[in-house]
């Protein structure tokens, strides 16, 4: 990525921005732009069972992005780390554990969902596949963007979009299968991204593998990050469940697709987030660490520290300006965007505070992945935790209260990303410090 | 805490011997003056503080211990390794250092222990009485000092004004490796003493200056050796400090020595200083010493001279008490049969401080002239690297048949089978040996170090009167060595000659009885105040 920037031509920043663009959003973007085919396709077919396909792929989707974020993380930093000590060999067979539990699991679990939504066995069926290949998927993206090129993860998606929109058409109207066939081509479309990914990783790993390598201890190591990045996935639906319950479906349905809508407005700053943070700050956080191993003189490290404070300030800042921007147009636009999706007028103000939300919580992740660089596990649990329980209990006490739908999402993830500002600014003012006073000494 | 491998509570011993890292697992040296100190002292109670690096390291015990000694204490100091940490234990660390810092937020005032650990980092000899009060209060545990902020701001200020151009990496952590020994001593318990004894200086110094402070018991300071002294020759050598590459070289032609050197080096001499303020009375062995622990310190109006001393057999006695031989040139006209090779003995722990290569060296020089018959006796377990080093030079030089490693060997078997004893020590105190092979009739020849040159040459008038009773060295230069070997092994009545003299000199001026009757007068004036 860096590459691609030093280019120094407007195709490099492109390249490198689009980059960000799909490791942070692709899988969800395509599932928004299906969605959206599948409604265009409901509308001329005028059947509904497209209204089943839609929470199927809704439900997998959910399912995957909350129940694979443990594995997702854990295995993903098990490579950085693995990737640090040089010691490539010891990735592979974790990985191959991992990634057969994945399966496994999602069979599993989709097939149980499946039946406890009472999904006919015609979509149940493509439906639990989806959800084992959306959920390798998502495995095979956490590992895969911080393992092998950009161009891996690029052409993975690149390929794998226009297969999956094709197959579907293909099988849902050429074929004549319908919702069905729309789903079966789906998933062909996203099993080939799958493929992909998992022949783009395999590559970078060497041949000899350690087979002594155990999933379970990585998972004992990382457990904090597992339940910090468990808790922050499911923050991002836990409140539309909630909301179902206490509501009722049209509202949340309503809800749910106006935060959908929403979340759009985050795709340019989280790549851009994304990009800044692989690059500029990664090189300034290697910087201190190089400066610091190399032998260099307190003054000097005292200067590199204060370049990976500015780095990260910088980037709460430039994160802050772009997506304030773009939650203004999108405030702007709020009208025109819901006419085209198709949503009624009521849905307004559900997707102004969404709007806002959606920020707040792109704030949130932008500290938990500046926690996790420097290794504050507890705190970027904290800032999880205090974001899922803050987002279930104000969605609940603001509807019984009578207050808008949204505002309890939108207070959580403020409290939340203020607390993780607080954190990350805490751990820059005493970097040094904590960098030589948390070194343990033997036994005490 | 201290572990205590031994404690029967009762009334309090008349002397706590502070011992470090010796007695009584390693044999020989401050080991043997140690033991016979005890056993000469019967009518008084010992209890013996060893003060180890860490546990594991050390193996039986060379010594059984004396009815008259009542406790054993031992007391590790350096955990030095970092140990792999896992997740588990990084959490834990995590929640104790929270708390640590919570102490140290809400401390007022700041540590007293800190304060002085900053004086006797960046104010080098200017020690006084509340740099060991400020110690003694131990008011600051381990944790806070590894991971307090108060103390990353110490270390800060020591990198900016003694070491500024050095790695803060490198700096960080010899900081570390120098006070927390230090930290992990403070808080022992002082063992109830009449009087506490330290045999030297520096963790053993310290410990006996905060036990004295506390119990307000008097306290004896033994140098053999100089204790800081000794540390910068190790620390010379030491390849564990990295040094400075010159900044700006193109090709770089040098290094510059690292002032972490200085910095070890400081702390031990502050350590020094602590234990000679406390000391009610110190006592070494010879002028030379004396003169060293006055640079460094100590004031000479508490100094005292107590050369070591040895049991000497009787000329009419074919075995003394000390078992060492009487040798047969004292006997008679007839000497030692002077057409066989010489037979040169090297008498002491095979380490590196001996300069035991130098002596193969030497050895290997005067044998390209005269006949050599080499052993090297004593204890090889303690370097085991430094003694592979050993044989295997001996191997490369070809002297395989004629220098011989004996392991250790008891005193009345080594000297009888003698002609000359060697040392080639870069630091010696007052070597046992050398008394020894004189009670056994047999000259020296030994390195300018500590005592050794007025053990051979005489210390006060009537001992110079005597003669010499050996060759002296430069330290580290085998060829003078090898010189004197030569000389010696061609002139049989040279050798006689220095072995009487240091006969005589051995009977006149360095007994036994001697050094115990000043340390019974000592521990009396001491253990009664």
């Amino acid at each position: 990525m860096q590459r691609l920037i030093d280019r120094g031509s407007l195709t490099g920043a492109l390249g490198a921005y689009l980059t960000g663009v799909v490791v942070t959003s692709a899988p969800w973007l395509l599932t928004t732009a299906v969605l959206l085919g599948l409604r265009l396709f409901a509308r001329s077919s005028g059947t509904n069972e497209f209204l089943v396909v839609e929470q199927t792929v809704t439900i997998v989707y959910a399912l995957t992005v909350v129940l694979s974020a443990p594995m997702d993380v854990v295995l993903s930093r098990h490579a950085s780390d693995r990737l640090y000590d040089r010691r490539l060999e010891a990735i592979a067979a974790p990985l191959g554990r991992g990634l057969a539990l994945t399966v496994v699991g999602f069979a599993a679990v989709g097939s149980a969902v499946m039946t406890l939504l009472r999904v006919p066995i015609a979509f149940a069926v493509p439906g639990t596949l989806l959800t084992v290949v959306v959920g390798a998927q998502w495995l095979m993206l956490s590992v895969g963007s911080g393992l092998s090129s950009p161009s891996v993860v690029l052409g993975a998606f690149g390929l794998g979009a226009p297969v999956t929109i094709i197959a579907a058409l293909a099988l849902g109207r050429g074929l004549g299968l319908g919702a069905v066939g729309y789903l079966y081509g789906f998933g062909i479309g996203q099993l080939c991204t799958l493929v992909l990914l998992l022949v783009g990783v395999m590559r970078v790993l060497p041949a000899n593998s350690d087979e002594r390598e155990r999933l379970w201890p990585a998972f004992v190591e990382y457990r904090l990050l597992a339940a910090a990045s468990f808790a922050y996935h499911l923050s991002i639906w836990a409140d539309k469940p909630i909301l179902w319950l206490l509501a009722g479906w049209p509202l949340a349905a309503l809800y749910t697709a106006s935060a959908a809508l929403a979340w759009f407005s985050v795709i340019p700053a989280f790549a851009w987030i994304y990009v800044q943070i692989e690059t500029v700050f990664y090189q300034s956080y290697r910087a201190f660490y190089s400066t610091l191993e190399g032998g260099g003189t307190l003054p000097l490290l005292r200067r590199r520290a204060q370049i990976v404070r500015a780095e990260a300030l910088r980037i709460l800042r430039g994160a802050a300006l772009v997506q304030a921007g773009v939650t203004l147009v999108a405030l702007m636009a709020g009208p025109l965007v819901l006419r085209v999706a198709g949503l009624p007028p009521a849905a307004a103000p559900m997707y102004r505070l969404a709007l806002i939300g959606a920020a707040m919580q792109l704030g949130t992740l932008l500290t938990l992945l500046l926690l996790y660089y420097f290794d504050l596990r507890r705190n970027a649990l904290t800032v999880a935790i205090v974001l899922l329980v803050g987002e279930v209990t104000l969605t609940v006490v603001c509807w019984r209260a009578g207050l808008p739908p949204g505002l309890g999402y939108v207070i959580a993830s403020t409290v939340s990303c203020l607390l993780g500002i607080n954190l990350v600014r805490r751990r820059m003012r005493t970097l040094l410090l904590d960098t030589f006073q948390s070194q343990p000494f033997g036994a005490m | 805490m201290p572990a205590v491998s031994e404690a029967r509570v009762g009334v309090p011993d008349d002397v706590c011997l502070l011992v470090e890292g010796t007695y009584p697992y390693v044999a020989g040296g401050v080991s043997a003056w140690v033991h016979d100190i005890i056993k000469g002292h019967p009518e008084l109670r010992f209890s013996v503080f060893n003060i180890g690096s860490r546990a594991g390291v050390y193996g039986p015990p060379s010594y059984a211990l004396p009815d008259n000694v009542t406790r054993l204490h031992q007391t590790y100091c350096s955990e030095l390794e970092t140990t792999p940490i896992t997740s588990a234990a990084r959490e834990r660390l995590d929640g104790e250092i929270r708390a640590f810092r919570r102490r140290g937020r809400s401390r007022l005032p700041p540590s007293r222990v800190l304060g002085a650990i900053r004086r006797l980092s960046l104010e080098i000899g200017r020690g006084d009485d509340r740099l060991l009060e400020d110690l003694a209060c131990g008011d600051l545990s381990v944790g806070e000092f590894l991971h307090g902020r108060e103390t990353f701001e110490l270390l800060a200020e020591i990198a900016e004004k003694v070491a500024p151009q050095a790695s803060f990496l490198d700096l960080f952590w010899h900081l570390r490796a120098i006070y927390v020994p230090i930290l992990r001593l403070l808080p022992a318990v002082a063992p109830p003493a009449r009087c506490y004894h330290t045999v030297s200086t520096g963790y053993a110094g310290l410990c006996g200056a905060v036990f004295s402070l506390r119990t307000g018991r008097p306290l004896i300071v033994t140098e053999h050796g100089i204790y800081s002294r000794e540390r910068d020759m190790d620390l010379a050598r030491a390849s564990w400090i990295k040094d400075q590459p010159d900044a700006g070289d193109a090709i770089r032609v040098g290094a510059r020595p690292s002032p972490l050197r200085d910095l070890w080096s400081h702390s031990f001499r502050a350590l020094s200083q602590l234990a000679y303020r406390r000391a009610s009375r110190i006592v070494t062995l010879s002028d030379v010493n004396r003169a060293r622990q006055i640079a460094d310190g100590a004031l000479a109006s508490k100094i005292s001279i107590v050369p070591n001393g040895v049991e000497v057999p009787s000329a009419d006695d074919e075995r003394g008490a000390s078992g060492l031989p009487v040798p047969p040139g004292l006997h008679g006209s007839q000497g030692p049969d002077d057409t066989r090779a010489l037979r040169v003995g090297f008498v002491g722990r095979v380490v590196p401080i001996k300069d035991v290569i130098s002596f193969i060296q030497a050895c290997n020089l005067a044998m390209a002239d005269v006949a050599l018959d080499v052993r090297i006796i004593g204890p090889i377990a303690e370097d085991a690297a430094y003694v592979r080093r050993c044989v295997a030079l001996v191997e490369s030089l070809g002297l395989a048949s004629s220098v011989v490693f004996t392991g250790p060997q008891p005193a009345q078997l080594i000297y009888s089978d003698l002609d000359v004893v060697v040392l080639t020590s870069f630091s010696e105190g007052q070597p046992l040996v050398i008394l020894e092979a004189y009670a056994a009739g047999l000259p020296v020849v030994a390195t300018d170090v500590g005592a050794c040159r007025e053990m051979v040459e005489g210390r006060s008038a009537p001992d110079r009167l005597l003669g010499a009773s050996g060759l002296v060295t430069r330290v580290g230069t085998a060829s003078e060595t090898a010189a004197a070997l030569v000389r010696l092994a061609r002139d049989p009545l040279l050798r006689r000659r220095f072995g009487r003299a240091g006969r005589k000199r051995v009977l006149g001026f360095y007994r036994r009885q001697d050094m115990i009757e000043s340390y019974r007068g000592l521990y009396r004036d001491m253990v009664s105040q």
